[in-house]
């Protein structure tokens, strides 16, 4: 099998609002749905990310507080699965909880060493 | 890496007790509102809501840490000094502590959360407030529930209830600068107000409207642990304290028959009592007898012909004569029309369904009564037992018109096209 990327973005505005109850049960969603993946032998790993950050430029000379792109495009967290090729990995990426938030998932193959 | 693939981690996810964020945010806000004083009450409540937020991304990847109440204050109390810091150029900022000692709020024991949770039910309970205000006030500082979810359970606009928290805590703050117990002289009355108010939230929470089921269990279950924390403190558990918890548990242990599978309304007489909750009646029971060492209140006398229903196989073999007596002290003390309708009902069930009309006409003369729809519904009953089935319809038509609760109404109309 081969190792892909999921890219979660947005969902922010959305989950920000969310009642302690909700978040509760949301938090629940997505353990169940990546414990189910690591049960199946198909997580790898994963992590969430911070919501500051920098991009730079320029070897440096140009560096800016970012990505403060429009909410739906800031990365929050990445996960690495197994699938047997994209449309295995799509598949996979659909149950996400991501999306009762509107966010989506970027789902990328992770190019492998051995030919 | 290893730390998501650890299926360990992963059930742990979902054994984060029920209602933990939303009790969290009660305990948070009360201790930081504790040590910071009202006047930063909104700061504090974003900083606890965003370090729920980030729990709620964070945790999932990795593990639920061993202590997770530790690790949210944690975030939360960061967070809020991040706000205060931001918020630098508002004198709000000027007696604002510049950081706080990590160790004291991660060893904060659980009888100190359990005061500063109680200190907080004296502020949003302030007699000054009007009670509606007051149970909101609880439901969002102390409960965490949310505008939207207090809106449905309290049946109103998410607008109306922003705008009444909005005033109430602004009128909190004048009031109340740091959260504390009153001292003795006013101890008394304003105990007295938490109870009410707290006797209130569990009504609110128990009646079966059609809003939204769950939260109003969830209501009832708060003001039972609410009550939990008056009856724990040695200044506040009064026999009054221990009465009015009986009764909660009480009440609460028919949480689960009051509706069957369709959502219509089931009276005491057609629940099914297998499936009242024992160990609330158990604990009630504990309670009440704990309960009279002093005054009688409201709650003892309600208390315990709630108790009497509780210990019953059933309707018909029920302690009628110690309820119509209880009712008779009830009335006696504290008369309400709700309290002399169910007095009627155990009257007649004393004596019999004409003895019972006649003591009703004892009470038409009260208006109040005559807008009230259980007014006609009890008396519709006891037309229909004895006979008089016609007028019996005539009372239950102008019940049907009278009920406001959309489950009552629904019982009362599908009653009548029984008897067609």
């Amino acid at each position: 099998m081969k190792e892909y990327l999921y890219l979660f973005r947005g969902g922010d505005a959305r989950r920000a609002q969310q009642s302690p109850e909700e978040m509760q049960e949301h938090m629940q969603v997505w353990g169940k749905w990546m414990g189910d993946l690591s049960q199946q032998g198909r997580l790898v790993g994963g992590l969430p990310l911070g919501a500051e950050g920098k991009v730079v430029e320029k070897k440096g000379d140009v560096i800016s507080d970012g990505p403060f792109a429009e909410g739906n495009e800031v990365v929050g967290g990445y996960l690495i699965v197994k699938a047997n090729d994209l449309n295995e990995a799509t598949n996979i990426s659909k149950q996400c909880p991501i999306f009762e938030h509107d966010g989506t998932v970027e789902v990328r193959e992770i190019q492998q060493m051995e030919m | 890496m290893e730390s998501v693939a650890n299926n360990k981690a992963r059930l742990q996810t979902d054994e984060v007790i029920s209602h933990f964020f939303r009790q969290e945010y009660g305990r948070l806000v009360s201790r930081l509102t504790g040590k910071f004083g009202t006047a930063y009450l909104e700061l504090i409540e974003d900083a606890v809501q965003e370090s729920l937020v980030k729990a709620m991304q964070v945790w999932p990847f990795s593990e639920i840490p061993e202590n997770p109440s530790a690790w949210i204050y944690r975030v939360a109390v960061n967070k809020l000094l991040d706000l205060l810091r931001r918020n630098r150029n508002t004198n709000l900022t000027d007696s604002a502590p510049e950081h706080i000692d990590q160790q004291e709020m991660d060893l904060a024991l659980d009888h100190e959360l359990k005061d500063d949770q109680l200190r907080m039910m004296f502020a949003c309970c302030h007699p000054v407030l009007p009670p509606e205000t007051q149970i909101m006030l609880t439901l969002k500082l102390l409960c965490g529930f949310s505008n939207e979810e207090i809106a449905r359970a309290l049946l109103k606009s998410e607008s109306a209830v922003a705008k009444a928290l909005t005033r109430g805590k602004k009128r909190m703050k004048e009031q109340v600068e740091k959260l504390e117990v009153p001292d003795e002289k006013e101890l008394k009355e304003r105990l007295r107000m938490i109870q009410k108010i707290l006797y209130l939230l569990f009504t609110e929470g128990y009646k079966t409207s059609r809003g939204d089921q769950l939260i109003n269990k969830d209501i009832c279950l708060d003001a039972i642990r609410l009550g939990h924390l008056l009856q724990e403190n040695p200044l506040c558990q009064t026999p009054r304290t221990f009465a009015l918890l009986a009764l909660m548990y009480f009440q609460a242990s028919r949480l689960d028959t009051r509706v069957d599978e369709s959502g219509m309304l089931l009276t005491l007489e057609d629940q099914d009592r297998s499936r009242w909750n024992q160990a609330f009646i158990d604990t009630a029971n504990e309670l009440l007898n704990q309960a009279f060492s002093g005054d009688i209140s409201e709650y003892h006398i309600q208390a315990a012909i709630a108790g009497y229903h509780a210990v019953a196989a059933d309707f018909a073999t029920t302690n009628w004569d110690a309820i119509l007596n209880l009712y008779d002290l009830q009335m006696a003390i504290n008369p309400s029309p709700v309290a002399a309708l169910n007095r009627i009902v155990a009257y007649s069930k004393v004596h019999d369904a004409q003895s019972g009309l006649l003591e009703l006409t004892k009470l038409e003369q009260d208006e109040r009564l005559l807008n009230y729809h259980l007014f006609y519904a009890i008396k519709s009953e006891l037309l229909i037992e004895t006979g008089e089935v016609a007028f019996g319809k005539v009372m239950l038509k102008k019940a049907v018109e009278l009920a406001e609760n959309e489950v009552e109404k629904c019982f009362l109309e599908k009653r009548l096209s029984n008897l067609a």
